[in-house]
């Protein structure tokens, strides 16, 4: 089967400073996919690779086995195809959350102005913020930010989902909800997801599969299932990430 | 001084540092450099031994003294006894050395020579030019499609960009503009009363503000006002990733965020300028009655005898492109802004400075063109 997402050796910088080399790995369809590693690793840059918005040469970052470049300029790429949570939701702040979420089903769908309403509190009840359409961004906390930016990027049910640190700045309920959203969409739409997290307890309980960006040696020391990499990697900052990271202090 | 280090040399061949008292931020303390300058200075001197005799607290005045040592002594090969150094100390030290360090640093600024200088920042002049002339092209594909009618902009926001750039900027600009006639007009009575010629204050007043005055203040005001704000908006929505965001989302950030505020902008601007012309002129009525025996009519039909339709179309004319001047630097400036809030407020600096100098510019560069065509 054709890779989902396939990245090829791939280099981050930048300007001149080099914040990875030579990452190479493969996300199928239907997975949920991790990004660990410390931070200032270079996680949300490489987000910002897989999204087409960093420059990235060609042959090096492939959807569904075409190349990025070719396909972030099909109209339907972005927002139907894939829907992305920013590290602080980046919700625009001129609109209502509502209008943030109705703005992408307005502009792509035909549907009408009492659909999108009720698809909007749909989603918005998803992410448990149901009676918020009419706040704006600045009138709510971080958290509530980051969920209703979670319900504008499953606004038009995308393939695949990314997350920038999800339940960072979460209470542990709301992150627990997130998770659960996050299998339940998965289960039952078939989504790929791919989250770049730090946060130990989503990591066991919903990643199928992760990669361990080292800051060191700069490039992936680990991949594989998030329990098994526990039990079996030799790399000590790989064990010390997920067991807490008490032996690095140790040094 | 409470922390303080001594040095004894045992044996001409070790070095031995007492630290005593109490270490503090907020008290003086003895500083590394001259234990390290001492021990170089002997080269017989093989190793360091670290006694901490009557230590009393310390915080990271000490722990910053013993790294220097530290550091100079490996850096030399000098052996260092660092057990009896306090456990929580070398904790401390310890964890300082396991952070990774990025072997370059970010880009800034190195000390260079006039002529480097020179030379970068003609560099600067001639890549904003570049950059902002592709700017410019992109724009102008967004708004030919505009024209055409296959990109639509949002009739909500579009409508609160106008309220903002037009009907919210009219107190300003009656203040600013009402005061550069009535300084006109003083000026100009002061010098033509010599010459009993008090008629013509109309005529400086009225051909000023219709022409340049009306036009150039507008400009001024509105990159001070809205200009700076398009571009600390913009900057901020960088810095939150909502670009980014947008981005993701399949908006075209030109059409999206700068093709309503430019449109706005250029076809408000226009507006305020015949505006501004009208109450400067009548700023300049009011000097000129309050300081001369002209008479509120006569003062009028000179105004008119002495304006004509050209004047006003300049004025106009010039102001469309001032309003798309500064529209387009303010939006374009904000979508370079980086991602702190420091960035955002030189992003608007830059957005205000650029768009005077370039109305200044612009309006020299039409005085040129008037004057040969004859207008
Ligand atoms: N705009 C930038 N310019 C230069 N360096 C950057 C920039 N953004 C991030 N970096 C550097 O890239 C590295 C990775 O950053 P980032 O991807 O944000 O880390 P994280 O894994 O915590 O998300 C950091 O070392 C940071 O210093
Ligand atoms: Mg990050």
């Amino acid at each position: 089967m054709v890779p989902k997402i396939s990245v090829k050796n791939l280099n981050m910088t930048y300007d001149n400073y080099v914040i990875m080399r030579n990452l190479s790995f493969d996300i199928q369809q239907g997975e949920i996919f991790l990004i660990i590693g410390q931070s200032g690793c270079g996680k949300s840059t490489l987000l910002k690779y897989l999204l087409g918005l960093k420059r990235v040469s060609h042959q090096k970052i492939f959807y569904d086995g075409k190349d990025i470049n070719s396909v972030i300029n099909v109209p339907g790429f972005y927002g139907e195809k894939i829907g992305v949570l920013y590290q602080g939701g980046a919700l625009w702040s001129s609109m209502t959350l509502a209008e943030n979420v109705a703005l992408p089903l307005e502009t792509y769908t035909p549907l009408n102005r009492k659909e999108i309403e009720e698809i909007v509190t749909l989603k918005l009840s998803l992410v448990g913020l149901k009676g918020f359409e009419n706040f704006y961004p600045s009138q709510i906390s971080g958290g509530m930010q980051k969920r209703a930016g979670l319900a504008r990027a499953i606004a038009l049910d995308p393939e695949i989902l990314f997350f920038d640190e999800p339940s960072a700045g979460l209470d542990s309920v709301s992150a627990k909800r997130l998770d659960d959203l996050i299998l339940e969409l998965k289960e039952s739409l078939g989504i790929t997801v791919v989250i770049v997290t730090h946060d130990l307890a989503s990591i066991f309980a919903i990643g199928t599969r992760a990669i361990y960006l080292d800051v060191e040696s700069k490039t992936i020391t680990a991949m594989g299932v998030p329990h098994e990499l526990l039990a079996s990697s030799n790399d000590k900052n790989v064990i010390a990430f997920l067991s807490r990271g008490t032996k690095t202090v140790q040094g | 001084m409470t922390g303080i280090a001594e040095l004894e040399v045992e044996n001409e061949s070790i070095a031995i540092i007492s630290i005593v008292g109490a270490w503090s931020i907020y008290e003086k303390h003895s500083h590394a450099e001259e234990f390290i300058e001492t021990i170089l200075a002997k080269p017989s001197i093989q190793s360091v031994e670290l006694k901490f005799v009557d230590l009393k607290s310390w915080d990271s005045v000490l722990i910053n003294f013993l790294i220097c040592i530290l550091n100079s002594c490996e850096a030399k090969n000098l052996t260092v006894n660092v057990d009896n150094i306090p456990v929580g100390i070398r904790r401390l030290i310890e964890l300082s050395k396991t952070s990774p360090v990025r072997s370059t640093s970010p880009a800034g600024q190195k000390k260079s020579t006039i002529l480097e200088f020179i030379g970068r920042v003609g560099l600067l002049i001639f890549f904003s030019l570049r950059t902002f002339l592709g700017f410019t092209g992109k724009l102008w594909v967004g708004i030919i499609s505009f024209i055409g009618g296959k990109v639509k902009i949002r009739g909500r926001e579009f409508a609160l960009v106008l309220q903002e750039v037009g009907a919210k900027a009219l107190p300003i600009v009656f203040l600013i503009s009402f005061l550069v006639g009535l300084i006109i007009a003083f000026v100009s009575v002061l010098q033509l009363s010599q010459f009993g010629a008090n008629i013509y204050v109309a005529d400086l007043v009225g051909i000023s503000m219709m022409r340049e005055m009306g036009c150039i203040m507008t400009g001024i005001i509105m990159s001070g006002r809205t200009g700076a704000a398009f571009a600390a908006t913009i900057g901020t929505m960088i810095v939150n990733d909502e670009v980014d965001a947008l981005q993701t989302a399949g908006f075209s950030t030109i059409n999206f965020l700068v093709l309503p505020r430019v449109i706005a902008l250029t076809l408000m601007m226009p507006l305020l300028c015949i505006f501004s012309s009208f109450i400067g002129i009548f700023g300049g009525l009011c000097a000129a009655i309050s300081a001369t025996d002209l008479t509120i009519v006569r003062y009028c039909a000179q105004t008119a005898k002495a304006v004509c339709l050209n004047d006003f179309f300049v004025g106009i004319i010039k102001s469309c492109f001032f309003g798309f001047l500064v529209a387009a630097i303010g939006c374009q400036k904000g979508l370079q802004c980086k991602r702190s809030a420091e960035d955002v407020g030189l992003t608007t600096t830059t957005a205000v400075v650029t768009s005077i100098t370039a109305i200044i510019i612009m309006d020299a560069i039409f005085a040129v063109i008037f004057s040969l065509i004859g207008i």
